[in-house]
């Protein structure tokens, strides 16, 4: 028997006065962290709110744990974690007066591990809201929708405008919850190192368009940044699969998006290295090659 | 009403207890003004009641959905378990019951004060009656814009139309002979200008709630 997928978009459109989300499909199994990585403005927050329901869109159809969206939202989102770097908590209320309310809504929520998480966190529930800074804000948002323990937690930029020790702290977190394999993470960022370290899918968006969707370690194999020293008078094969292509006199670099031995062999002696891309180079160029297909 | 929009109503109302407390407190003070047996100390306390119910339910629709788009505490609202239908729905309901425990109980004191206090002509009945259900009506305009809004400018425009209406409404009541023809006789007269402007009054109030709960809640596209 075939498991439900967590989040199902199949050719999603919206449309805004400035901006389109075009065609849009993707899949998220359970167990899966999917890593949704664009520019600003890419279209990654527009996704998120329509897997939350927030926004309905022109065409397409989206199932978050086999509900379709928007219509049915209020049941699919019973298992669903939603945490936003715009999202605040009520500024009047503590943070202890948020864990009893989530507590008191939602059945499943494991007050052993709400408490962990608040003493991991350095949260202190008597705390106002009003008074939290940036970081711990998120920190709370994020011990909320933990200790709910729910199927699908979705992240939109949770780690912007943290500093280094507290992405750590909730990076941790994440890789923690998917030790129960039928949960699954959608997150969406621009910054590669943290979806790098975590994520096992990989999407990437730009301009409102899908540009590549892997697995993250496809990703890395398949990417290849490789150097040449052509001899005089010597010219480059047509080869296919390149992407990226920078001349400087006899050196050469090529981009490569389908690496191979057979690649090695054919570009012969001139090979000096080949490089491993890290997700950022291959962001960058993945996205440069897309825009240059798409002739923008 | 489920577990969440309970949840969410006793939130506002934890959230608003001490603008209600306030209000409550504010009003009885300005009736007991009222009271005081001298024109000069009606006007005032009257003009302080009035004040009291009319910014409370700017400040409470303000605070309770207008802030919390701002503030973006919506958000989490709105990834807990309910549409924004649902949230339409509970806002419209939560807010009014708000808004119902202060204007209940000033209501309450403004007609105990004409019928109990000595020397106050039980002519100010009809007027005193229409001028709170007016209030109502005109706190629930307040509410509905402020569902409707999206910017501040909207909101602002809803407060000072909320304003200006309580000083028309007065005006065009003072104006209708049945009214003002009868303010201070011993006994109330319910004649057909009365009812017919009650009439108005609730006709009114259906409507502008009902605005939010088929035009608003049916919005596709939230934040």
């Amino acid at each position: 028997m075939t498991q439900t997928k967590h989040i199902e978009m199949r050719n999603v459109r919206k449309a805004f006065r400035f901006f389109t989300l075009e065609d849009l499909s993707l899949d998220l199994e359970p167990g899966q962290i999917m890593g949704f990585v664009g520019p600003n403005g890419a279209g990654k927050s527009t996704t998120i709110r329509l897997a939350m329901g927030l926004i309905a869109p022109d065409a397409g159809e989206i199932r978050v744990l086999g509900h379709l969206l928007p219509e049915n939202q209020a049941i699919a989102k019973r298992d669903v974690g939603f945490v936003s770097d715009e999202m605040k908590l009520f500024a009047h209320a503590t943070v202890g007066w948020h864990m009893n309310f989530i507590a008191s809504i939602y059945p499943g929520w494991d007050a052993e591990y709400a408490a962990t998480l608040v003493k991991r966190f350095n949260l202190k529930p008597e705390q106002p809201v009003k008074g939290l800074s940036h970081g711990e804000h998120v920190k709370a948002l994020l011990m909320l929708s933990l200790a709910r323990r729910p199927r699908v937690l979705i992240l939109d930029e949770p780690t912007s405008g943290l500093d280094p020790v507290a992405r750590h702290e909730l990076l941790s977190e994440f890789m923690d919850v998917l030790r129960d394999d039928s949960r699954s993470i959608l997150f969406s960022s621009h910054n590669t190192v943290d979806v790098e370290r975590i994520s096992d899918r990989i999407v990437f968006i730009d301009r409102g368009r899908l540009v590549d969707s892997r697995d993250k370690e496809d990703f890395l194999d398949r990417w290849r940044r490789i150097q040449l020293q052509l001899a005089p008078g010597v010219t480059l094969p047509d080869l296919p699969n390149i992407v990226g292509r920078v001349v400087d006199g006899h050196f050469v670099t090529l981009t490569t998006n389908d690496f191979s031995t057979d690649l090695i062999a054919r570009l012969g002696p001139a090979v000096r290295e080949v490089h491993r891309m890290s997700l950022e180079e291959i962001f960058v160029a993945s996205v440069l090659h897309h825009r240059e297909v798409a002739g923008q | 009403m489920n577990t969440l929009t309970s949840k969410l109503i006793a939130k506002d109302f934890h959230q608003h207890r001490w603008l209600l407390a306030g209000t409550i407190a504010i009003g009885m003070i300005s009736l007991f003004v009222a009271g005081g047996g001298t024109p000069m100390l009606f006007n005032i306390g009257m003009l302080c009641w009035l004040t009291a119910i009319a910014a409370f339910g700017c400040v409470l629709a303000m605070l309770g959905i207008s802030s919390e788009r701002k503030e973006r505490a919506l958000l989490f609202v709105l990834s807990l378990p309910l549409s924004f239908g649902d949230y339409v729905r509970l806002k419209l309901f939560g807010l009014l019951l708000c808004f119902f425990v202060p204007w209940l109980t000033l209501t309450a004191g403004a007609i105990g004060l004409v019928l109990v206090k000595a020397g106050m002509p039980d002519g100010l009945l009809p007027f005193t009656i229409l001028l709170c259900v007016f209030l109502l009506a005109n706190f629930s305009m307040v509410l509905c814009c402020a569902l409707f809004a999206t910017s501040e400018g909207f909101m602002t425009l809803a407060i000072i139309v909320h304003n200006i209406a309580i000083s028309l409404f007065i005006f065009l009541i003072g104006v209708i002979p049945e009214f003002y023809g009868h303010l201070q006789d011993p006994a109330p007269v319910w004649g057909p200008a009365f009812w017919t402007v009650l009439g108005i009054e609730a006709a009114f109030l259906v409507v502008i709630c009902s605005l939010p709960y088929f035009v608003v809640a049916r919005r596709r596209d939230v934040i």
